[in-house]
């Protein structure tokens, strides 16, 4: 079928402009000093809202909470779920298919609602307001990519070798860390990053278990952003998204329509 | 075609078959245990806990709670925004990335693929960061409309604050998913079958009908009930796009709970929200599972 490119263009032309025409705003107000209606683009550009922002205490603090729980909540959800992961791929056992299927059933509760139920038991607990019920809570948004990623991983990797090396004699543990943890290695580590980085945007439950006293980025933007200097919201968003956005180019290959699918059960 | 059915139904190979059954079992047990009290600690028990917690009054079990909230008229006027907004947007984002997925399917070359790029652009980016993308894109005096007013157009009105702001967001965060799961399941329909109808005279839409709509029924309502499901429990976007009033449910709760300081009425919110996903939740669960059947 032939066809003239017009039609293409002009879907590519409107797609460009939904897609980056957001984000683009939220860069140039990050290099602007002055950008006054109705000039198009910005009259005076510069970084001086870099330098004020970072070094100013309420933006520091924030970013480092926000460091060190994502560090804390992934790294704890790593522990537990890989092996998990493993398990669900290479081991027989009682319910295994109902409790991996109940790992992508989750997916159907709604988020906000859930943590309401989760934050009145905290409040109880004592975990309201308390880093460590925030570590607690994200790790939760981290348990998806951490099962069904990994899960997918050791399943697709050939046995033979493995059984190849049982045959010679090596014990399972080193079968294991020479043979399987090398060819796992590259979904385990973009599982991580995935996880990283929705733990590092996540609002809902650092919101109802955090607030007020632990204060992470996200929850900054949000206050930024009702501000009236509007380079101060901008500068954050491009220093926190850009790093995230490179890292997360790296796993695009684990996001196909295949990995999508083993996650939603498409 | 599903890799989950493989994946969880499919016998278990490799060097697991060395190790005796009952040892097996054991290890296999011992390591899912923590992930799945997570699930049992942090999804089952708070959930059924708050159910039981909006029915236990001062002195008695009743529903008087579910009462109050079905007869309260912004309660309400909230619940009915949350669907609407959920039904619209979700069907928006599954029209357009079945729209860009047919493209994708009958095209090939350098604008195809900058297109497919573009539209999985929403993968990479958080809901905060694209809320408040929109908000200084779309916002008054934004960079679309001096766009707009670079050609002539002057009439624009912004969407922020009104509920067209977070319809946008919602359409705009859904689109790869559909993309990636349409274009997939669309490329499973060979060229020969969509010439063979059009050589008997069929039609485009007749062909899109009969030939390219039930290939991907599953992947359409698997990723509606995803979709839908999702915008139930957002807050994010709502609360930095939407209007004051009505409020999204998201929205609704945690003023009730944070602001209001009011769990009990903040809890009933949260159990209805939950009963209307539970019905989108079964479906869905439902339609995995026969799909999974089905290829066993």
């Amino acid at each position: 079928m032939k066809r003239s490119p017009i039609g293409g263009l002009l879907i590519l032309g409107s797609m460009a402009l939904a897609m980056i025409g957001p984000i683009a705003t939220v860069i140039l107000w990050a290099f602007a000093i002055k950008w006054r209606y109705p000039h198009l683009l910005p009259t005076e550009w510069g970084m001086k809202y870099w330098f004020a922002m970072l070094g100013r205490e309420t933006v520091i603090t924030p970013v480092l909470t926000s460091l060190a729980l994502t560090s804390i909540s992934t790294t704890a959800a790593a522990v537990i779920c890989w092996p998990a992961a493993y398990a669900f791929a290479r081991l027989k056992f009682p319910g295994r298919q109902v409790m991996l299927f109940s790992f992508i059933a989750a997916q159907a509760v709604p988020k906000f609602a859930l943590y309401v139920s989760i934050a009145v038991v905290f409040l109880r607990l004592g975990l309201v307001g308390n880093f460590w019920g925030v570590v607690v809570v994200q790790m939760l948004s981290a348990v998806l990519f951490m099962i069904w990623i990994p899960t997918a991983a050791f399943r697709g990797i050939p046995p033979a070798l493995e059984e190849a090396a049982f045959d010679l004699g090596a014990s399972r543990l080193r079968v294991f860390v020479q043979i399987t943890l090398p060819q796992a290695l590259p979904a385990l580590a973009a599982s991580y990053v995935l996880a990283f980085v929705s733990i590092l945007f996540e609002v809902d439950g650092a919101l109802l278990i955090g607030a007020p006293t632990v204060t992470t980025m996200p929850l900054l933007l949000m206050s930024l952003s009702a501000q009236i200097i509007v380079q101060e919201a901008a500068v954050l968003c491009v220093l926190i998204w850009v790093p995230c956005f490179i890292v997360l180019l790296l796993t695009r290959r684990f996001m196909t329509a295949k990995g999508i699918a083993q996650g939603f059960g498409v | 075609m599903s890799d989950l059915a493989q994946m969880s139904a499919g016998a278990v190979r490799g060097p697991a078959k060395r190790t005796g059954h009952g040892t097996q079992a054991m290890a296999g047990l011992a390591l899912v245990a923590l992930p799945m009290a997570m699930l049992l600690g942090l999804i089952l028990w708070p959930t059924m806990r708050m159910i039981g917690a909006t029915v236990t009054l001062e002195d008695r079990i009743g529903a008087d709670r579910y009462v109050a909230f079905f007869g309260d008229a912004y309660s309400m006027a909230n619940l009915r925004f949350t669907l609407e907004m959920s039904l619209i947007s979700a069907l928006t984002a599954l029209a357009l990335s079945f729209g860009i997925a047919l493209y994708l399917r009958f095209s090939a070359g350098r604008i195809a693929t900058m297109i497919h790029a573009l539209s999985l652009f929403p993968l990479f980016v958080p809901s905060i960061i694209i809320s408040y993308a929109l908000v200084r894109f779309l916002g008054p005096n934004g960079l679309f409309q001096l766009l707009l007013e670079q050609i002539g157009i002057t009439q624009y009105r912004t969407p922020y604050l009104t509920p067209v702001g977070p319809f946008l967001a919602f359409v705009w965060e859904n689109l790869p998913l559909p993309v990636l799961v349409l274009s997939a399941g669309l490329t499973q329909v060979s060229d020969h079958a969509v010439e063979a109808a059009r050589d008997l005279g069929a039609r485009p839409l007749r062909i899109l009908w009969e030939i390219l709509l039930p290939q991907t029924r599953r992947s359409l309502l698997i990723a509606f009930a995803l979709i839908f499901l999702g915008i139930l429990g957002a807050y994010t976007v709502p609360y930095m796009l939407g209007p004051a009033a009505p409020e999204m449910m998201g929205v609704y709760m945690q003023r009730t709970l944070g602001n209001l300081q009011d769990p009990d009425s903040a809890q009933v919110q949260a159990v209805v929200l939950m009963a209307i996903a539970s019905v989108v939740g079964g479906f869905y669960i439902a339609t995995m599972l026969k799909s999974q059947g089905a290829e066993r």
